[in-house]
């Protein structure tokens, strides 16, 4: 049975196919086991910005809390109100978590090597219009909320949804301008292309304004604090997610982190360079991850440090400020560039 | 064996496309509507993929998929998006027969020749090259200029325009209320 097997896929057992397979495999695995990482880090993290001492009980140093609250969320019952629209009510976390996944399919992190002949690149796929696809894909993930929003029939949850959408639409305007003046110098939409120009100095150094307005876009686009207005506690519950339980609860903070980690990876390939260790004896893997490693801290810093801002200040602030400070810094950009 | 596949998919894709479509017609609420466009869009994107050209399947589904959708979906939300309740009227009938016309002339489609590729400066190995989004790059701006920068003041005009209706007056609040 298993030689009729392997004759039957043999034409597509190539080796472009089985490193597609692998890459994605460990892209999915990779990310997935990040999450609990991430919360506990999180939760460690914000427990001494709190001067306390955050979770330390189960296992060494709270290690165990992550597992033990994953096995708690997937044995939860999940409950669906008898008002929800059923399909869209489960639709909506797997949009959210498919989008976030399928985003860093592109991120590239680190130089490729050869293995048995074969020329073997650390990104999932190297595509042109690396840069574009990124925002089309994470442009997507907002579906997840506004569905969330519109099928819990509950309204919290349905404004929630409306603040997601316009919260995003708002400062998606933003993150492509900024990285539209990287784009400029550069002349390439590549995300390698764009990490192998930075070779000699990181672009945060010759653009630290696009810098700024893009981590802040970045910050309201994966929707943390203080920009976390579609899930405000004290106004609306806990917005698009009231109606939630169980495993599709936590897939929403799934996606929510794997969008942080794209995100950092993103700031990483624009501005710090990428996996480019500027003179320290650094493996390029390993000085990308750290660089990711410290943007992640920089998220969990800015979550205990900023009140949540309130939600006409945040469309003034996208559209009034950030926006003309975008367009301004093409300007002078591209004015320098033709120069 | 590669190029079947590839055929296969196209094909798929576009009859995906085309259910996609029916779907936001014949649908009767307006959020599945909705989202049977987005589907219908997100085809359309995968087909440009298909044909080589992943600028404008990019910009295909950050302009339409992503942002004009969401506005859609944003107003749907707002107005809430209740359940039609189908009954016949002289606009269905007329509708439906609209909708048979448009398609028997799409049939009309199958007795025209084989199509042939449009030729020009940017030949699929001049593309390759420089990259899609280069390509669209130098033919609009450069052959194709005038109509571009028409386009654009027409928007601009529109935008300017919406601005204007919708904008409210400056009194002050207490002499609004009189």
């Amino acid at each position: 049975m298993w030689d009729d097997i392997l004759q039957f896929i043999d034409p597509v057992l190539d080796a472009g196919f089985i490193i597609g397979t692998v890459k994605a495999v460990v892209i999915v695995v990779a990310l997935l086991g990040i999450v609990p990482a991430l919360v506990w880090l999180e939760r460690r993290l914000m427990g001494r910005f709190q001067v306390r001492l955050g979770p330390n009980r189960v296992g060494p140093l709270g290690f165990g809390q992550p597992i033990a609250d994953s096995i708690k969320l997937l044995f939860k019952e999940s409950i669906i109100q008898s008002s929800a629209d059923k399909f869209l009510f489960h639709l909506a976390p797997a949009v959210v978590v498919f989008t976030a996944i399928v985003t860093f399919s592109v991120i590239p992190f680190g130089e490729s090597f050869t293995v048995f002949g074969e020329k073997i690149g650390l990104w999932g796929a190297n595509i042109n219009s690396g840069l574009l696809f990124v925002f089309a894909i994470s442009g997507m993930g907002v579906y997840g909320m506004v569905l969330a929003g519109l099928s819990s029939n509950n309204k919290y949850s349905l404004m929630g949804g409306l603040r997601s959408s316009a919260q995003m639409i708002s400062y998606e305007l933003t993150l492509g301008l900024s990285a539209l003046s990287v784009i400029v110098m550069t002349g390439s939409l590549n995300l390698i292309d764009l990490v192998d120009s930075q070779k000699s100095l990181p672009f945060i150094l010759v653009q630290p304004l696009a810098f700024i307005l893009f981590f802040i876009a970045g910050v309201a686009e994966t929707n943390r604090a203080p920009f976390d207005l579609p899930e405000a506690e004290q106004e609306l519950v806990a917005g698009f997610h009231t109606e939630y339980t169980g495993m599709k609860f936590a897939m929403f903070f799934m996606g929510e982190y794997v969008n942080m980690v794209t995100m950092s990876s993103l700031v990483t390939l624009l501005f710090l360079g990428g996996w480019n260790s500027y003179g320290l004896p650094l493996w390029p893997i390993l000085a990308f991850a750290g660089k990711v490693f410290f943007l992640l801290c920089v998220f969990i810093w800015l979550r205990s440090t900023f009140p949540r801002l309130r939600y006409d200040r945040l469309m003034t602030f996208g559209w009034k400020i950030l926006l003309p400070l975008c367009l301004f810094n093409l300007l002078v950009t591209a004015v320098i560039k033709v120069l | 064996m590669f190029e079947i596949t590839y055929e296969v998919v196209v094909f798929v894709l576009g009859i995906t496309a085309v259910l996609a479509a029916f779907g936001v017609i014949l649908c009767a609420s307006p959020i599945y509507c909705a989202l049977y466009l987005i589907g219908n869009m997100i085809c359309l994107a995968l087909l440009f993929l298909l044909f080589n050209a992943e600028f404008i399947a990019a910009v295909q589904i950050i302009v339409y998929a992503g942002a004009v959708m969401i506005l859609f979906l944003f107003i749907i939300a707002l107005l809430g998006g209740k359940k039609e309740i189908s009954e016949p009227s002289v606009q269905r009938s007329s509708a439906f027969t609209f909708v048979i016309l448009l398609f028997c002339e799409l049939l009309l489609a199958a007795a025209v020749k084989p199509t042939h590729p449009i030729t020009g400066d940017m030949a699929p190995d001049v593309v390759n090259a420089i990259g899609s989004a280069k390509a669209v790059g130098i033919e609009l701006f450069s052959r194709h200029l005038v109509p571009f920068e028409l386009a654009s003041i027409l928007l601009l005009i529109a935008t300017i325009g919406i601005i204007c209706l919708a904008k409210f007056s400056y009194l002050p609040a207490r002499r609004r209320l009189k």
